[in-house]
């Protein structure tokens, strides 16, 4: 089960409210390599994997990713803070601020919602984890991308720490898929499905 | 059911009947009967996960001074004869 604690991973303190940043920056709250969609991709994942230190670090990766959610969510809410309706309309924000008013919802910078389709729990660990890599890099681009869009220290110093994580995630996630393929067939990887061939 | 089964059913009733108050004390407090009665099961959850730690390893990430962290059986495992 999960209980929760109320306090933010790393702390985000923005001063100046910036429409234009948060509709960048909610693509990591909703967008397609956003961290809802890392956590519940690791928490699906997790019970099939074939060993338990694999469950265990999906277990522990997918609540760090709900930390994270959380992060962006309290970035997109404190740069959304107090806006003007002259602010609202010069800066773009009026096409999320028509469905959603200042409210926190999961969509992508285009405005696509959040999707299940941006995931996968395949049943094959091997397929899974490889997906895990990748989501980590996919994730680290997306904030490499805006750091090059924002120049708010309150904002880069937080997504710094986000792109952080991604990387030692990425590591982590390396060395599970040596525990997983430690226990498979040394001549080939894919003679079976260790989460469904018994 | 066996001791490790058994303990964790006796801290789910007790985190439960806690769990419970505190909604209840979300929207009613301070309503001294529940605190006092929330305080108890609190109490009693806690001296609960403490014996459970001592004895079959920890029960959230943080009290991992050992492999048993990530050791078997995961909580989605149970129905398994």
């Amino acid at each position: 089960m999960f209980t929760y604690e109320k306090k933010l991973q790393y702390p985000v303190n923005i001063k100046k409210c910036d429409p234009k940043a948060a509709q960048i920056i909610i693509t990591q709250y909703g967008g397609p390599d956003g961290e809802l969609g890392a956590s519940l991709r690791y928490l699906s994942q997790r019970y099939t994997m074939p060993c338990d230190k694999i469950k265990g670090l999906l277990t522990d990766i997918g609540t760090e990713e709900l930390a994270h959610f959380e992060m962006i969510g309290a970035m997109v809410y404190q740069l959304t803070r107090n806006l003007s309706i002259e602010q609202i309309k010069k800066s773009g924000f009026d096409t999320y601020f028509v469905d959603h008013t200042a409210g926190i919802y999961p969509v992508a910078a285009s405005g696509t919602p959040w999707t299940a389709a941006y995931i996968q729990s395949k049943g094959d660990p091997i397929t899974d984890l490889h997906e895990d890599l990748a989501a980590e890099q996919k994730a680290r681009t997306t904030y490499d991308n805006i750091l090059r869009l924002v120049d708010d220290p309150d904002i880069i110093d937080p997504i710094r720490f986000l792109r952080e994580r991604e990387i030692v995630h990425y590591q982590r996630f390396g060395e599970a898929l040596r525990l997983a393929t430690d226990k498979l067939d040394k001549k080939n990887f894919y003679a079976y499905n260790p989460a469904f061939d018994k | 059911m066996n001791e490790r089964e058994a303990l964790l059913r006796e801290i789910s009733k007790a985190q439960f009947a806690a769990w419970e108050l505190h909604l209840y004390l979300d929207t009613h407090f301070p309503d001294a009967r529940a605190v006092s009665l929330m305080n108890g099961y609190e109490k009693k959850y806690r001296a609960l996960v403490a014996r459970y730690e001592e004895k079959f390893g920890p029960l959230t990430a943080f009290c991992d001074s050992d492999e048993r962290w990530t050791a078997g059986p995961w909580p989605w495992e149970g129905g398994k004869r």
